[in-house]
C-alpha cells in the first residue's frame, strides 16, 4: 500500500473537526488531548497547521523502542505500537521530531495515528481537503504540475518584462 | 459525558467558589446553554438590580452538545441583566471558548460580586482560581489573550475577555474570544468591566464521553452533508456573512444614512466579492476560517493594506460591520470598513451598536440637533470616514463630551442631547437595530419589535421568508413539530401568517442556543437545514438523552417564556417606546425611497402591525399586554418560578 | 431509539435545492432566472431589473449587485409614480 496521509496546511481552516472525530473514533470520547492529530495555530497571524504522524520510513520511534514494540503494518504501511509488548517507557514520545506520539494519562499507554485501519476519519470529515489520503505517485505528480505552472507563469512574466 | 459537566458559582467579592452537578430533570426542562442561562438569570438576579452592581449575575455557558461529536458546537452564550437596556442581556459567540470550558469540566458559570481590583478567572480541569489581572488591565482584546497564555505558559488556553471598551464601561461593550469572535449584543463586556473581571481563561483535557460513538460519528457525517450541501452555506463558505448584506442591499433592505434610505447605491467597493478579493490578495486563496468543528468556514481573514493600521491582521468583517461602517454612516471605502472592524475587535465593542450610534449622531449633526460645539469641532457629516473612525476611538475611550455621552447608550444619550433626538434613534427596547431596514418585510419588522433582547435578528427572524418559498414548502417547515393550520403567505411584503413564522423561529433559535450550535446549521438562512425533527438523534447519540421533537419545542418555548418573565419583571410593557414591543415611528411614517420597484413606497401599516402583535401574543398564550397567562405558565411548568433549583 | 430510515422534513426538502439559477430580487417577481454559465450580467425578463453576477462555483451563481444605472432609473421612475398617488402603497 503506497497511500499516505498528506497535509496541505494552506487549506486548513483551523476548525479542529479532525481532532474531534479522531478522539471519538479511537477512544469513544471527545477530547483533543487524545486525538492523534492536532492543529497547531498561530492565531495572531491566522496560520493553522495540522500535525500528525508521518509514518516515517526510518522511524525514530521504532528505532528508539528498547523492546521492539513498534513495527510497520504490512497491509497499510503505518507504524504501530503493540501494547502487549510496550513497557511504557515513553522513549518514543520524547524522540518523535513531530510530537506525533501521544501519551494517555488515563490508560498509561502511548498512542499514535493508525490511519483508522485504512479509512482515516480526519480525511473523511475534512471538507476543504486540507487532509488527503492518496497514493505517493498522485501527490508527486500533482506537486509537479503545480510547480511547473508556477515556473511557466514566472517565465511568461520574465518574457513580458524582458 | 456531556451530562456530567458542572455548574460553578463564583463570588468575586468573597472569592467563594461552589461547584455543583446539573440535575437531569433540569436538562429535560431547560436543555442547557441559553435556556438554562435564562433559568439562572431569572432565579439569581434580584428584581430591579443595578446591571453594574455586584448582585447582577454574569452567566457564561456552553450548550448541551458543546464539544460532543456534533457539528459546529462552538457557541458560547453569556447572559446577565443588560446595562444597555435594563432588560435581558444575552449574547452568543463562536470560536473555541465553550468547547474548551466543557473539556475543563464546566457547562455553566454564575459569576456574582465585584472584585476590589482587576482579576481574571483561571479554570482548568475542574479547578477554578481567581487571579490578579493588574498587568492585563488596559490591554486590547487580543493582547490580553496572548498575555494570559504567556503567564500560564500554555498556548492552548482559550479566554473570554474584555478590551478597553468594557473597562471604560461603554454600555455596549462586547465579550471577545479569539481574534474577532464577539458576544456583541446588550453590553455584557460592560458587566464584566463593572465586576473588575478582565477575562475568563479556560483549558481542559477532560474526556467528554460520547454515549454512542459509532452512531454519533456516522450521523455527524450525514448532518454535515446536509449542512454543507445547502447553497447558502456554500456561499457563506466563499464570501462569509457579507453576502447577506450584499443581497439585502441589492433589493433595498439595508438602512442607509441612519434611516434616511433603505439602500446604499454604488457600494461596489464594499461588496462581499470585493472584500473577498481583498482578503485573497492579503491572505491567499484559502483565506476562510471557521469556528470549532464547523465545515461552513464563514469567516474571512485579511490584513489591512494601507493607512494607520497597515499590516494589521484581523478576521471578518461580518455583515454587521458593512452596515456599521458602510451604509449607516454612508462611507463607501473598503479600508474604512476593514479598519472599523479591526478597531471594534480590538476595543471589544459591539460593531452593530457603535455604528448605529454614530450614524444617529451624524443625522442629528446634519439636522443641527448636534452642533460643532458638542462634537468639539469634528465634522460629523455622513460620508466622513475620518470622523466615523475618530468617533469609534472617542466612544471606546470615553473621550470628549459626545464620545462620553454616546458611550452610555442610545436612550440615555438621547436624554442628554435633548430636543427630539430620540425620534431619530432606530432602536427597540433601548438597543439599536442592525443594519437592516424592515419596512418592506413585515415579518422581519415583527421579529425585531418582539425580540427578547431588544432589536435583533438572531432571536426570531424568519429570514427564509425572503425566498418566496411555495406555500407547501412553508407549511412543511412551519407545521412541525406543532401542527399549524392557519394562513401562510409566500409574499414577504405581506402580513399574513408572519406571527406564526416569527413564533416558530423564536423556538428554533432558542433550541439551537440551548444545544450550543450555530444558527447557520438550522432554518435561519436556508430552508433545507436541520431543525426540531433532526435533533433528537444528535442529542441521543451524543448524550444518551431522549427527546422528541415536540419536547425540544416545549423546552424552547419554556425558556423563551422565562426570558419574557424576566423582561416583564424588569419593566417591559407592550407599547412603551423605550422598553416595549414597538418600532421607531419612521417605520410607519416614512416610505422606502430606494431599491427594487416593489419595495419603493413600502412602510409598515400601523394597524396591521398591531394585529400581528396580537396574533403573536395569542400563539404564545400571552394576554393582550404580552403577559403569559396562568394557563400558559402551568402548561410549561413555570407557575412556581423562581424555584431556585440551581 | 431512532429510526434511521426516517426522512425528516429538512432532508425531504433537499430535493428542492436548485443550482444554476438566481432569483430576481423584486418582491412581486422573485422569478427563477437561469443565467448562461459564466455570464456576468442578467436582466429579469419580467421587471427589467438588471444584475451583475458572481459564480461561487461553476454551478452556483449569485447576484453580486445591481447594475446601478439601470436599477436606479427604475427605482426613481417608480418613486415618482408613487409620489403622485401616495396612498396606493402603504402596506
Amino acid at each position: 500500500m503506497d497511500k499516505f496521509l498528506t497535509v496541505d496546511a494552506d487549506k486548513c481552516t483551523g476548525c479542529r473537526l479532525c481532532e474531534q472525530v479522531c478522539s471519538v473514533m479511537h477512544e469513544g470520547v471527545s477530547n483533543p488531548a487524545k486525538s492523534r492529530i492536532q492543529v497547531i495555530k498561530w492565531e495572531q497571524e491566522g496560520i493553522y497547521i495540522p500535525v500528525i504522524c508521518k509514518q516515517c520510513e526510518d522511524a525514530p520511534c521504532m528505532n528508539v523502542c528498547p523492546v521492539r514494540a513498534i513495527s510497520r503494518d504490512p497491509e497499510f504501511g503505518f507504524v504501530k505500537v503493540d501494547h502487549e509488548v510496550c513497557i511504557g517507557c515513553r522513549s518514543c514520545v520524547g524522540i518523535c521530531p513531530f510530537g506525533a506520539m501521544g501519551y494517555n494519562g488515563d490508560t498509561h499507554q502511548v498512542f499514535k495515528c493508525d490511519l483508522c485501519g485504512g479509512d482515516p476519519q480526519c480525511v473523511r470529515f475534512c471538507e476543504v481537503n486540507a487532509l488527503e489520503y492518496v497514493s505517493a505517485n498522485r501527490v508527486t505528480s500533482q506537486k509537479k504540475r503545480k510547480g511547473a505552472a508556477r515556473q511557466s507563469a514566472a517565465e511568461r512574466q520574465a518574457v513580458a518584462l524582458g | 459525558m456531556a451530562l456530567d459537566r458542572k455548574i460553578a458559582y463564583i463570588n468575586l467579592t468573597t472569592g467563594d467558589v461552589e461547584i455543583k452537578p446539573i440535575p437531569l430533570e433540569m436538562r429535560k426542562k431547560f436543555i442547557g446553554g441559553r435556556g438554562m442561562d435564562a433559568y439562572l438569570l431569572y432565579n439569581h438576579a434580584p428584581e430591579g438590580c443595578d446591571p453594574l452592581g455586584p448582585e447582577n449575575p454574569l452567566i457564561v455557558s456552553g450548550g448541551l452538545l458543546t464539544a460532543t461529536c456534533a457539528s459546529a458546537t462552538a457557541r458560547t452564550h453569556v447572559m446577565a441583566k443588560s446595562p444597555l437596556t435594563g432588560l435581558l442581556g444575552s449574547c452568543n459567540m463562536g470560536g473555541f471558548f465553550a468547547p474548551e470550558m466543557a473539556w475543563a469540566g464546566f457547562h455553566h458559570l454564575v459569576i456574582t460580586g465585584r472584585a476590589d481590583k482587576p482579576v481574571y478567572l483561571w479554570i482548568h480541569n475542574g479547578e477554578i482560581e481567581i487571579r490578579d489581572a493588574g498587568r492585563l488591565w488596559g490591554k486590547n482584546s487580543t493582547d490580553t489573550q496572548w498575555a494570559i497564555r504567556d503567564e500560564l505558559d500554555d498556548e492552548e488556553v482559550k479566554s473570554m475577555v474584555i478590551g478597553q471598551a468594557g473597562e471604560n464601561l461603554v454600555t455596549y461593550a462586547c465579550v471577545m474570544t479569539g481574534i474577532k469572535n464577539a458576544g456583541g449584543r446588550t453590553g455584557l463586556g460592560c458587566v464584566m468591566g463593572a465586576k473588575n473581571l478582565k477575562a475568563v481563561a479556560v483549558r481542559g483535557t477532560m474526556d467528554i464521553k460520547i454515549a454512542h460513538p459509532v452512531d454519533a460519528l456516522e450521523h455527524n457525517k450525514k448532518f454535515i452533508d446536509q449542512i454543507t450541501g445547502a447553497k447558502v452555506n456554500q456561499i457563506q463558505g466563499a464570501l462569509g456573512t457579507p453576502f447577506i448584506w450584499g443581497a439585502t442591499n441589492c433589493w433595498g433592505g439595508v438602512r442607509t444614512r441612519n434611516f434616511q434610505y433603505n439602500q446604499m447605491e454604488y457600494a461596489d467597493e464594499i461588496e462581499p466579492e470585493a472584500i473577498d478579493d481583498y482578503a485573497a490578495e492579503t491572505m491567499g486563496p484559502h483565506h476562510m476560517t471557521g469556528c470549532f468543528g464547523c465545515q461552513v468556514h464563514c469567516r474571512a481573514q485579511y490584513k489591512i493594506q494601507s493607512g494607520l493600521y497597515k499590516g494589521k491582521y484581523d478576521e471578518g468583517p461580518e455583515y454587521t460591520s458593512l452596515g456599521a461602517f458602510g451604509a449607516e454612516p454612508d462611507c463607501k471605502s473598503i479600508e474604512t470598513v476593514l479598519t472599523g472592524n479591526h478597531l471594534v475587535n480590538q476595543y471589544g465593542v459591539d460593531n452593530l451598536e457603535i455604528g448605529s450610534m454614530i450614524a444617529w449622531a451624524m443625522e442629528l449633526y446634519e439636522l443641527g440637533i448636534l452642533t460643532s460645539k458638542e462634537t468639539e469641532g469634528l465634522d460629523l457629516r455622513f460620508g466622513n470616514d475620518e470622523a466615523l473612525l475618530q468617533m469609534v476611538h472617542n466612544i471606546c475611550t470615553r473621550t470628549g463630551w459626545l464620545g462620553n455621552v454616546l458611550a452610555d447608550g442610545g436612550i440615555p444619550a438621547a436624554e442628554k442631547i435633548g430636543k427630539n433626538a430620540f425620534d431619530y434613534l432606530i432602536q427597540v427596547k433601548g438597543m439599536n437595530n442592525l443594519h437592516s431596514d424592515e419596512r418592506a418585510t413585515p415579518g422581519l419588522a415583527l421579529n425585531i419589535a418582539t425580540a427578547s433582547r431588544g432589536s435583533d435578528h438572531l432571536r426570531s427572524r424568519p429570514a427564509i421568508d425572503l425566498y418566496h418559498l411555495p406555500e407547501p414548502v412553508l407549511r412543511k417547515i412551519y407545521s412541525s413539530p406543532v401542527p399549524y393550520e392557519g394562513p401562510l403567505s409566500s409574499e414577504h411584503t405581506e402580513y399574513i401568517g408572519k406571527p406564526w413564522q416569527v413564533f416558530w423561529q423564536e423556538n428554533v433559535y432558542m433550541a439551537v442556543d440551548c444545544l450550543g450550535i450555530c444558527k447557520y446549521h438550522t432554518v435561519f438562512l436556508g430552508a433545507t437545514l436541520p431543525n426540531f425533527e433532526d435533533w433528537p438523534e444528535v442529542i441521543y447519540y451524543n448524550t444518551g438523552l431522549e427527546f422528541t421533537p415536540k419536547e425540544i419545542w416545549d423546552a424552547a418555548e419554556r425558556c423563551n417564556n422565562l426570558e419574557r418573565l424576566f423582561n416583564l419583571r424588569e419593566g417591559l410593557t407592550r407599547n412603551d417606546p423605550k422598553k416595549g414591543d414597538t418600532l421607531n415611528h419612521r417605520y410607519f411614517d416614512e416610505p422606502c425611497r430606494r431599491g427594487a420597484p416593489d419595495v419603493i413606497g413600502k412602510r409598515i401599516d400601523r394597524d396591521k402591525f398591531n394585529v400581528m402583535i396580537d396574533e403573536f401574543y395569542e400563539h404564545h398564550g400571552w394576554d393582550q399586554d404580552g403577559v403569559p397567562t396562568t394557563e400558559t405558565l402551568k402548561r410549561l411548568g413555570l407557575e412556581k418560578e423562581p424555584t431556585r433549583l440551581l | 431509539m431512532a429510526d434511521k430510515e426516517r426522512v425528516s422534513s429538512s432532508e425531504s426538502l433537499r430535493s428542492t435545492r436548485t443550482f444554476g439559477k438566481v432569483r430576481c430580487h423584486n418582491p412581486s417577481c422573485m422569478g427563477r432566472i437561469t443565467p448562461p454559465p459564466g455570464s456576468k450580467q442578467i436582466t429579469c425578463p419580467t421587471c427589467g431589473m438588471t444584475y451583475r453576477l458572481f459564480w461561487v462555483t461553476p454551478e452556483l451563481p449569485r447576484i453580486r449587485g445591481p447594475v446601478w444605472d439601470v436599477n436606479r432609473k427604475l427605482a426613481q421612475e417608480t418613486l415618482a409614480k408613487k409620489l403622485e398617488t401616495p396612498d396606493s402603497d402603504s402596506k
